[in-house]
């Protein structure tokens, strides 16, 4: 239990020093998603997962379905907001979705099966 | 008797203002949500998180409690968003490895993926005179949903349409990548992996799970990675661009 409190420290504290860095440079960026920058750079120069920070990471991770629900709920409320739009924005989903996907497909195989086509390498 | 009745009914009148009505509704609907998703025989087109979404919307509708309120209320709940995002850090350092092993086609492949995620989507919406609001919560339709919602609260769009907007993509994504690498005959669970946390969020890392480990650490890197470049470059872009 105490394990999971100072790794909650730890990753408040980054999310604070997320919050400083984006006031202070005034970043297009969200604080959480500062300090998750600054977590991961953090880690790979300390090399080292401590058993702390796992402990409090986990469950918080496990929890995003629970934390983004709220926001959810919203879309029930607010759908007038968007009357005369849904056609347009499920067009925009499906077949956007679809050439992104073909997309990304298209360009992982090639770059990933390319190197096997030269044997010099 | 009377006094009690009375205070009973001013209770009715404040009780939906205190926090814990909202956070008690909130963690009373994920459950419900839950078990009803593992009734139904988990399908895959339906995530638990909308079935309690659902049942917490009826909730709100029902009681006398407006979404404003509520919102406010649940506040303690939603704070956490925060260190869970940084939380996320956690397992991007712990995927990090596979991009030493096939760094080129990755690094390669990741900007203009992540960047046609969200172009193909807004280019459409944007030909079909969808308004900015809109535009602004389609972009980061296919980041995975705390960075998500960081990104839209930049661009000024709207979070719950966002949210529908996640759900569709990670759902779509899933099929079309599946029907569309049987098609193609490509079968490296690396490329299937990678395209479906690209493109499909936590959706498509939990089908990815489903194929192998290897497909699925391929989608949680794409996925970390997708929100990472996509926060980075799609606020910036829009402030160009806008």
């Amino acid at each position: 239990m105490l394990s999971i409190l100072r790794g909650f420290l730890l990753l408040t504290a980054f999310l604070m020093l997320g919050d400083i860095t984006v006031e202070l440079f005034t970043l297009p960026l969200s604080s959480g998603v500062a300090g998750m920058l600054l977590l991961t750079f953090w880690l790979l120069l300390r090399r080292r997962l401590s058993r702390d920070l796992a402990a409090a990471s986990q469950p918080l991770i496990g929890m995003l379905a629970l934390l983004i629900m709220p926001g959810v709920v919203g879309i029930f409320f607010q759908a007038d907001e968007f009357s005369g739009q849904w056609l347009t924005i499920f067009i925009a989903l499906i077949l956007g979705t679809l050439l992104s996907s073909l997309t990304t497909l298209w360009l992982m195989q090639r770059l990933v099966a390319s190197p096997r086509e030269r044997p010099h390498e | 008797m009377s006094e009690l009745l009375l205070r009973l009914e001013s209770l009715a009148h404040t009780l939906p203002q205190h926090p814990e009505t909202a956070i008690v509704l909130t963690l009373a609907a994920y459950f419900a949500g839950l078990r009803l998703f593992s009734w139904l025989r988990s399908p895959a087109w339906c995530p638990p998180i909308l079935l309690a979404a659902c049942l917490l919307a009826g909730l709100l509708a029902l009681l006398p409690l407006g979404y404003t309120e509520y919102r406010r209320g649940v506040g303690w709940l939603t704070w956490l968003l925060g260190p869970a995002t940084v939380a996320l850090g956690v397992p991007l350092y712990q995927q990090v490895h596979h991009i030493r092993t096939l760094w080129k086609p990755i690094v390669l492949t990741l900007p203009p993926a992540a960047m046609l995620a969200a172009g193909y989507a807004v280019g459409i919406a944007w030909l079909l005179d969808a308004t900015p609001t809109v535009l602004a919560s389609l972009a980061p339709k296919s980041v995975t949903a705390p960075i998500a919602m960081g990104i839209v609260e930049e661009l000024q769009g709207s979070v719950p349409l966002l949210m529908g907007a996640l759900l569709i993509t990670g759902v779509m994504a899933t099929l079309s990548i599946t029907l569309l690498a049987r098609w193609g005959n490509i079968h490296d669970p690396r490329v299937i992996g990678f395209a479906l946390g690209v493109n499909g969020h936590a959706i498509g890392t939990v089908r990815a799970f489903d194929i192998g480990p290897t497909a699925g650490a391929f989608a949680s890197l794409g996925m970390s990675l997708t929100g990472v470049f996509t926060a980075l470059w799609l606020p910036l872009m829009w402030h160009f661009v806008g």
